[in-house]
């Protein structure tokens, strides 16, 4: 399967190991990740006008397009399936979904392809059994409805799958401020910290930015991404 | 005083569409910035914003808003009130070092260059005392250069209109 992946700045520079970790696992499973050419970033949520938001969105889906388009019997052939755009960072991800009003683009989320047939596509060498993690969503990935993940229980399925326990369920979708990181920073400290007293085990998160908020108040808590999970389960990773 | 018409624009509203507020105010109940102060009123926002009234820049939901989208989850006309709140911000000239920043990086270079907003938000990082927490970040140190995004392909940046000026004591009239 063939898709137009979107890394997004974060990806590139503070939260690299969340790019290579999520190219390498859709390697392992036999899938192509093509980026889009010349990217342009997403306005995260730093534009107050909605229309110039989206227009960065909708130049992103159209460089998307040149990558399924094609001329000929090719472009034929592309109309029946829309094309398939993966975002991993949550931000992007929204951006890009409210952008595609035409739904001509068919927008992914990593967490939503990572099904029982991707999971056992993939080499098991470990598990992670008698370990206690908290998945942490964020909101972004969760709210408001049209933009949030088809799959609200994927980090749980997937844990659960690996053999580990799942502690902190009602912490899942709540506000880490990050958002306020670099603004009010006693905010982001004070939503954060509420988080990690209210979790147990290790925290496990999709959002580059709930890892910056949550890893930058934590004494010595465990902050991961759900992919350095499924790299240790597929023994790239020594430890977690 | 903010004019409502130009916000309800910039979040992709028409001011009717804010009429249709219940004032159930359960956009308030479910404000993350409830954990914060005691004065989390999105509905108060709307409404005051819709009869032309006074809106202060030092209310804590224009201060505070961390774009949860609780409210909007919660409301049962799906007002987008975090869009809202971000169009206010921009109307009332309320960007912060970091924003403008990240914004001027976008600008440049159609990207985010992490190191350039670093530099450019530095003076600020160091005096609200940042600095402190450089010891955890260093598993997000890596080096790369700039990538520039052909401007042409950029969504062209848009000259504002005239924004309201920012008064002292915080009122913007």
């Amino acid at each position: 399967m063939k898709y137009a992946y979107y890394p997004g700045c974060s990806l590139t520079g503070s939260a690299r190991k969340l790019d290579k970790a999520v190219r390498h696992i859709f390697q392992k499973a036999g899938h192509e990740l093509v980026d889009i050419p010349d990217w342009n970033c997403c306005g995260a949520f730093e534009y107050g006008d909605r229309k110039e938001l989206m227009d960065f969105s909708v130049a992103n889906l159209r460089k998307a397009k040149t990558l399924f388009g094609g001329p000929g019997e090719a472009a034929q052939k592309r109309e029946d399936s829309r094309a398939e755009v993966l975002a991993p960072c949550p931000a992007c991800y929204r951006n890009l979904k409210e952008a595609n009003t035409e739904d001509r683009f068919k927008l992914y989320h990593p967490l939503e392809l990572l099904n029982d047939a991707f999971l056992s596509s993939i080499p098991a060498q470990r598990d992670l059994k008698g370990q206690i993690f908290t998945p942490y969503y964020g909101c972004v990935l969760m709210r408001p409805e049209e933009s949030a993940i088809g799959d609200k229980e994927a980090m749980e399925r997937i844990i659960t799958r690996l053999g580990g326990e799942i502690e902190g369920r009602k912490i899942r979708d709540r506000c880490c401020g990050g958002n306020q990181f670099f603004i009010n920073r006693w905010a982001t400290e004070k939503l954060s910290r509420i988080i990690l007293e209210k979790s147990r085990g290790a925290i496990v998160v999709f959002c580059p930015l709930c890892h910056m908020a949550l890893t930058s108040f934590s004494r010595n808590r465990k902050i991961l991404y759900l992919t350095d999970l499924l790299l240790y389960a597929m023994g790239e990773r020594r430890s977690l | 005083m903010p004019k409502i018409e130009p916000i309800a624009e910039l979040a992709g509203y028409r001011r009717e569409d804010f009429s249709v507020c219940l004032g159930c105010k359960i956009c308030g109940s479910v404000c993350t910035i409830n954990d914060l102060s005691r004065d989390a009123n999105p509905q108060e926002l709307l409404l005051n914003l819709f009869l032309h009234q006074d809106i202060s820049s030092e209310s804590n939901l224009l201060r505070f808003c961390t774009n949860c989208y609780n409210c909007a989850n919660a409301c049962p006309w799906k007002i987008r009130i975090p869009e809202v709140i971000r169009a206010l911000r921009e109307e009332m000239n309320l960007a912060t070092t970091f924003e403008k920043a990240f914004k001027s990086s976008v600008r440049r270079w159609g990207r985010v260059y992490e190191p350039f907003v670093f530099l450019k938000a530095f003076p600020f990082l160091v005096r609200e005392g940042y600095l402190k927490y450089m010891i955890r970040w260093t598993e997000y140190i890596n080096f790369h250069l700039p990538h520039r995004v052909k401007k042409e392909t950029l969504p062209e940046a848009k000259v504002r209109r005239s924004r309201l000026p920012r008064k002292e004591g915080g009122k913007v009239r």
